[in-house]
């Protein structure tokens, strides 16, 4: 991620609640937490804030159900977690894509926020270079330092075969194949830098 | 000046309105040396006045429209003369015209944004432009040359002759693909910095590009070599 603050909103009425919750989450390094009172303010702090999660008591969509279904349609980078304290329909909690109850202990709430914070890490490196994997990359730095197929594979202890492979992968995810688009593709989405590479 | 779903062009076809429909049929006719101002003329008319084969004329048109399926190929003289000539005028318009509008957009852009990929994406441009304008001097010097003394001794090989049908359309393939990669970078990959108009009228320039090329590859794979083949054979009836 760009910057390693991962980013909540917290839409709930009860002070006590919202006090309460955010004690819990601040416990933990890289959070910041915004507290929203309606919903539609939502849609401009997701920008605004650059928000990852959003945790929302269901009582508050109840009468916005449009709204939030575009909401989720328009961010799908953004969690959101329903905070749960009385009782709910199924169809209610579906919507939300985890639950928080408030009988959860302090770990189990580390654990919904981990694996989001997990999920946010892979979805921004893999739109910065293109979905590569970690392998592609590294073929990708030895291509665009003029290394030969059997250089590469010398050097990265794989078949040449492995590497036409990964080579044909870059090419289909990236629509480079030349390696000076290859060169310029990688110093734009900072896999090499301009001073390491003998141009 | 992407083309979709446009007319089909027809021997009573009013010129004027196509263009109206079609800029880029105006470039076709500066292609052929012609002017894009004829009032109410239809396709017949002009093509009679300035003696360029209708069917010939036809078939370039409906390229520059999204035809791109043709039967017709050269099977006169005159027709491959007018061919040639044609081709020739555009790799004037890419050279003098294309080339230093497109580099200077480049260089536009680099002002806007100073970043080495930006930087290089100027030296990518030259690079693909040289492997243009060598292709376009093979033609110029092999290939043409060789097209026209078939006219004058069809069926006679010419030993000499370095032309090849094969690396003809090599070329090709590289040239487009090239110019794929060059809008991926711009369209996909590099950041936008303060750069957004320069950079769409940089796009704008290259699809300008692309699409005569495309055409003018098209001219030479389904029109022009089909009708080289068969002087080649030696069945010239012009």
């Amino acid at each position: 991620m760009a910057e390693s603050n991962i980013h909540i909103a917290i839409i709930e009425p009860s002070d006590i609640i919202f006090e309460g919750l955010s004690n819990i989450l601040l416990k933990r390094k890289h959070l910041r937490i915004f507290r929203l009172d309606q919903l539609n303010e939502a849609f401009e702090a997701i920008s605004k804030e650059k928000l990852n999660i959003i945790v929302v008591n269901p009582s508050i969509l109840q009468s916005q159900k449009t709204l939030f279904v575009s909401l989720k349609k328009g961010n799908p980078q953004v969690c959101w977690i329903g905070l749960v304290y009385s009782f709910w329909q199924k169809e209610a909690l579906n919507q939300f894509d985890e639950i928080l109850q408030i009988t959860d202990s302090c770990e189990t709430i580390g654990v919904i926020i981990d694996r989001q914070f997990k999920l946010n890490e892979t979805v921004h490196t893999e739109a910065a270079s293109g979905q590569l994997s970690d392998r592609e990359r590294d073929v990708l730095i030895q291509l665009v330092n003029g290394k030969s197929n059997k250089e590469i594979a010398d050097t990265l202890n794989i078949s040449v075969h492995t590497v036409v492979s990964h080579r044909k992968n870059i090419s289909q995810k990236t629509g480079i194949k030349s390696q000076s688009g290859l060169t310029i593709f990688a110093i734009s989405n900072k896999i090499v830098s301009l001073d390491n590479l003998s141009l | 000046m992407q083309l979709t779903s446009k007319t089909f062009v027809k021997p009573e076809s009013k010129l004027t309105g196509l263009f109206l429909e079609n800029p880029s049929l105006m470039l076709m006719m500066e292609h052929f040396d012609l002017s894009y101002v004829v009032h109410d003329k239809t396709v017949t008319q002009v093509c009679n006045e300035n003696n360029i084969s209708l069917e010939l004329f036809l078939s370039v048109a409906n390229l520059y429209n999204g035809f791109h399926k043709t039967s017709h190929t050269v099977n006169s003289s005159a027709d491959i003369m007018t061919v040639i000539a044609f081709l020739k005028r555009s790799h004037y318009y890419y050279k003098q015209e294309k080339y230093p509008e497109i580099r200077n957009l480049t260089e536009e852009l680099f002002h806007l944004n100073e970043t080495p990929e930006i930087k290089l994406v100027g030296k990518f441009f030259d690079e693909y432009f040289e492997e243009v304008t060598e292709h376009l001097e093979y033609e110029d010097q092999v290939a043409f040359p060789y097209f026209l003394s078939l006219i004058d001794h069809p069926g006679v090989f010419s030993a000499g002759s370095k032309f090849s049908a094969d690396e003809y359309l090599d070329h090709h393939t590289d040239i487009e693909s090239k110019l794929i990669e060059l809008k991926n970078l711009l369209l996909r990959h590099i950041p936008v910095k303060n750069d957004r108009s320069t950079r769409r009228r940089l796009l704008f320039s290259l699809v300008e590009l692309e699409y005569d090329l495309t055409i003018h590859s098209t001219i030479e794979e389904s029109i022009l070599i089909p009708g080289i083949k068969r002087l080649e054979s030696g069945m010239n009836n012009g």
